[in-house]
């Protein structure tokens, strides 16, 4: 319908999992800044940080029971419910990065059994959408520097989602906190180790401040995505250009975050090299072969269940093909980067 | 009227009194993790969840069983200067408007809330052993019921309280330290006082 | 009504309804649920169901949806969410299990051990039964985290000992309320673990922070008491010869031992875990609380009586803690919503006060709640709306928490609500009045204030053991 003047704007309350100085909080900010752009006004995004309705985990039943229109926040979080929701960021990694994972969830069957495994097998009142497909999590923070998976076994570790199992398999004790309450933990004595996602969020949290030594590369979280959920009745009630708007600034805004992060989370990474006294390190390759080969033993469990069966089969025949492509036709970039800036990567 | 106020105040007690041995159960599963990291450098990956599962069941069930025995804080330094009658109107009036909405809100938001929760079988999200949750939600319905019925108690002892003028006091219970020194000592005044008249 | 205005008058009205005397926590609840069903109304949610109905639908089934429709409300899931979150929350789960030890510990008999035994190595200081009473008070605090117990059973042991030692009635009281009021500031303290979670900052920091001013507060009271005793020694006479048994040192040290050292152990193994990030405030809960058991029997004094009595009694005190917060979080929850938060940090900014104006006026205000409320509501109701005036007035939540919890220390002994005075009067002989018990505190709540001000003027007396230990 085309807008009506003297239209009052319609608010959509959106919660992120995120605390308000977080960076995610900004990127957050650049899908509602572009939702209100492209409306003209006629959505104004009521934006809040976890906590202000609900705490982050929570946020997926507030959306699907109407107590928020929208929420901004990552699908392991509610991995409880259902392991499935693992799979749609902090699953297996066959070879494919984030971006090709949020190419199989548009271009691909991801979209259909996102929907499936929400409405159908949940019951749950969403509609869900991917966006900003991020770089691989660091393995994360610890206290002393470590060689092999020998040296930090039984260390209390915090992750989320699926990779909680792998590292739990690989002998870690894993706990589950959202990214508010690592430091805290690292303080009471919960926690001896630690992964949040970035160099800038860990930043913020004040990852530098209980523990020096920061650990690059990893399988455990290769290929986050932000998951935007939306309460179906609130999409239902919108005109069409609007939940149009509301669905593809999902992807405008992926463009943006990826901008800003690869910006800060780089700037990040000197600050806390050169001022924040971090040690960083490449994580071991040794370390990182056991990751797969634990991914692989976690995959045959969770294939038992009829629905993560079908997602991970369709995941690996995409990626099978997909990758392949990608991977044949990638020039050695790293080469490059050494050719122009020589004796500068420490891998 | 009595007979139902008694019957709530044992239900109260019965639940709140069966839930609070969980205590022992916490202190020494949680004192066997500390054991296991120390000594076997084993930390269990489940004693975070059911920590926190235990406590929460601990006080939402004794919920009830303390306004039973009138534990809960209360800003009372003019209600106890108050004749007795006029306490028991505010009381009941403050009981229908505040009380059971927020208790009814609580069973029915709690219902919907748990009801999902077993769709789901839940397991707690703060770490990978699985520690199913689904059972720990419902014990929000539970507290909500447990008390919904002492609330329905507590009418009536104001009712009674308007009716005869005097509150209907619980049975006896176990007694805080100073509670129970203090009535040992007032006790023993009205002893001396009766043997001073003799 | 503006939705600030309606936040002001939500928290007007609670103020009011708080004088009511209804239990506090189902106020809150109700509350946040009253003005939350008014602030998340929304009439297409909640005639939705209603308006799909067709031509076809039954009257039943009409009348159901218009029910429903009342039900509709954002406010209620949304109540629920937040029980959860206190249901689960990490900070809390440490409540139970230190009430738990606390109860065990009170139940030992060691309070006579501690007493008399100070008593007999004190005799030659002035003011000495004060002095014992005071030392007895602070290791029990040590101990427990809670207030009750210790004033009563230091009532009916010390009090009467220092009246036939004719101590003045006045000063003899205020002794034993200031004293045993320590137990919840000291570590580890109930009070300080809600502050924590009221606040979200790290318990072990804030056990830390609080260590040196609790033992500073708790060694201006025994100062105060020698020094008023040298100057004045009619209110506090020496012990006659006789009075106090002559007993040989090796044995003197041996009843030291015996009284001092399971309980020394105790305290260390909790406190010193905690403190050296051995063990979360929980696990070391957990330690003291299975720790309880054993002293209880060490001193023969387990019976499955008292273990009963303490399982219950902890049962009913978390529930009394954290249903308050069950309520508080829906309150504030709402209130915020509302915009209240945002309201109040704008008329205070408007104040243009110093930071140090701000931290005398908030102490101020939290002293004048002292008088007629306790201290759990405060922290849980009340310090919520100062937080987010901290961070303007760039005040670290640590210390204003360290400054809060002295605070309180005389919402025990000022009337109105005066729990410490009551206890007292509770098991004092008749003649003891309470005015005479208030009078005996006056002086102490000086010492709280002086602790006060010392803390402002350094410090590094809250901030020196955190900096040892988590290097903060
Ligand atoms: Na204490
Ligand atoms: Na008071």
């Amino acid at each position: 319908a085309p807008p009506v003047v003297g239209q009052s704007p319609i608010t959509m309350r959106m919660q992120t999992s995120w605390p308000a100085s977080n960076i995610w909080q900004q990127m957050a900010q650049q899908y509602a800044d572009r939702v209100e752009a492209m409306s003209g006004g006629r959505i104004q995004v009521d934006l809040l940080p976890a906590g202000a309705v609900v705490g982050a985990f929570q946020v997926i039943d507030a959306v699907s029971d109407g107590g928020l229109d929208a929420s901004h926040s990552v699908s392991a979080y509610w991995y409880g419910k259902n392991r499935a929701a693992s799979l749609f960021g902090t699953g297996p990694v066959f070879g494919q990065d984030a971006r090709n994972l949020q190419s199989w969830f548009y271009a691909g069957d991801g979209k259909q059994l996102f929907d499936e495994l929400v409405r159908d097998e949940m019951g749950l009142n969403v509609d869900g959408y991917f966006g900003m497909p991020m770089p691989a999590q660091p393995f994360g923070w610890f206290t002393s520097p470590f060689e092999s998976m020998s040296d930090i076994e039984g260390s209390r570790y915090r992750t989320v989602g699926l990779a909680t199992n792998l590292l739990q398999n690989m002998g870690l004790s894993v706990a589950q906190l959202p990214g508010g309450e690592i430091v805290p933990a690292m303080e009471r004595g919960v926690l001896d180790a630690f992964e949040f996602n970035n160099p800038s969020s860990d930043r913020d949290f004040g990852a530098q401040d209980v523990a020096s030594n920061y650990y690059l590369g990893s399988f455990h979280q290769a290929n986050e995505m932000f998951e935007y959920l939306f309460n179906q009745d609130f999409m239902d009630s919108l005109d069409d250009d609007l939940r149009a708007i509301l669905i593809h600034s999902v992807e405008a805004a992926s463009t943006a975050n990826y901008a800003l992060a690869l910006d800060q989370y780089s700037a990040d990474l000197q600050w806390l090299q050169n001022e924040g006294g971090v040690t960083v390190h490449r994580t071991p390759q040794s370390v990182m072969d056991q990751q797969l080969v634990a991914w692989e033993d976690l995959i045959s469990e969770l294939e038992e269940e009829d629905i993560m069966r079908r997602i991970l089969d369709s995941q690996r025949s995409w990626v099978e093909r997909t990758a392949y492509y990608e991977l044949m036709n990638a020039p050695d970039y790293q080469a490059a980067y050494n050719h122009f800036f020589p004796e500068t990567l420490k891998l | 009227m009595i007979g139902f106020i008694r019957l709530a105040d044992s239900l109260s007690s019965w639940f709140g009194k069966a839930f609070a041995w969980l205590i022992i159960l916490m202190s020494v599963g949680v004192g066997l993790q500390v054991l296991l990291r120390y000594v076997f450098n084993s930390p269990t990956s489940w004693s975070l969840d059911v920590s926190y599962i235990m406590y929460g069941s601990i006080f939402m069930v004794a919920g009830a069983y303390t306004l039973s025995r009138n534990g809960h804080v209360r800003g009372d330094f003019l209600y106890r200067l108050w004749p007795i009658r006029v306490q028991a109107t505010v009381d009941l009036i403050l009981y229908l408007v505040f009380f059971f909405p927020a208790v009814l809100a609580l069973i029915f938001a709690g219902w919907k809330y748990a009801a999902r929760a077993w769709r789901y079988t839940e397991t707690s999200v703060f770490s990978p052993a699985g520690v199913p949750v689904f059972q720990f939600k419902s014990v929000i319905v539970l507290a909500g019921i447990l008390l919904f019925i002492q609330g329905l108690a507590q009418v009536l002892r104001c009712i009674i309280c308007l009716r005869d003028g005097y509150w209907l006091q619980p049975e006896e219970d176990v007694l805080e330290t100073e509670d129970q020194l203090l009535a040992e000592a007032a006790e023993s005044r009205i002893k001396d006082r009766d043997q001073e008249q003799t | 009504m503006t939705d600030p205005v309606l936040a002001v008058t939500m928290l007007g009205i609670f103020i009011l309804i708080v004088f009511l005397g209804f239990p506090i926590a189902f106020t809150l609840m109700a509350m946040g649920l009253g003005f939350g069903y008014y602030a998340y109304f929304d009439a297409d949610l909640m005639w939705r169901t209603l308006g799909r109905l067709d031509e076809t639908a039954g009257s039943l089934e009409t009348f159901s949806a218009w029910l429903g429709g009342f039900f509709n409300n954002r406010i209620f899931d949304l109540f629920v969410n937040q029980s959860y979150t206190v249901m689960s929350n990490q900070i809390l789960t440490a409540v139970p299990l230190f009430l738990f030890m606390g109860y065990m510990v009170e139940r030992a008999n060691i309070v006579d051990r501690l007493f008399n035994t100070l008593n007999i190595a004190a005799k030659r200081i002035p003011g000495s039964m004060g002095v014992a009473a005071l030392l007895t008070c602070a290791l029990f605090a040590t101990a427990s985290g809670i207030v009750g117990a210790v004033v009563t059973l230091m009532g009916l042991l010390a009090l009467p000992a220092m009246l036939k030692a004719r101590y003045d009635t006045s000063f003899a009281s205020g002794i034993i309320c200031a004293g045993g009021t320590l137990g919840i500031l000291i570590p580890p303290s109930i009070m300080l673990i809600v502050y924590g979670a009221a606040a979200s900052v790290s318990v072990v920091q804030l056990y830390a922070a609080a260590m040196f001013p609790g033992l500073l507060l708790a060694g201006l009271y025994i100062v105060y008491v020698m020094g008023r005793s040298i100057l004045q020694p009619s209110i506090a006479p020496r012990p006659a010869e006789g009075e106090i048994p002559d007993i040989s040192t090796p044995r003197l040290v041996w009843m030291l031992i015996t009284s001092f050292l399971p309980l020394a152990f105790l305290i260390l193994a909790v406190l010193g875990s905690i403190l050296g990030g051995l063990a979360t405030p929980t696990e070391a809960a957990s330690m003291g609380a299975l720790g309880g058991i054993v002293l209880a029997f060490v001193y023969r004094a387990m019976t499955w009586q008292r273990l009963r009595e303490a399982v219950y009694l902890t049962a009913r005190t978390t529930a009394m803690v954290c249903w308050l917060f069950i309520g508080s979080y829906i309150f504030s929850s709402v209130f915020s919503y509302l915009g209240g938060e945002k309201v109040i940090s704008e008329f205070v900014q408007s104040m243009n006060l110093t930071p140090l104006t701000f931290l005398i006026l908030a102490q101020l205000i939290i002293f004048l709640l002292g008088w007629p409320l306790e201290w759990s509501e405060i922290i849980i109701i009340f310090v919520p709306i100062f937080l987010p005036l901290l961070e303007i007035f760039e005040v670290d939540p640590i210390f204003f928490g360290v400054l809060v919890a002295l605070n309180l220390q005389t919402s025990f002994l000022t009337p109105p609500m005066a729990m410490s005075a009551y206890y007292l009067k509770g098991i004092a002989p008749p003649d003891v009045r309470l005015v005479q018990i208030f009078k005996g505190c006056m002086p102490f709540l000086a010492m709280v204030f002086i602790t006060m001000a010392l803390v402002y003027i350094f410090p590094d007396l809250v901030f020196y053991l955190p900096e040892v230990f988590y290097g903060r």
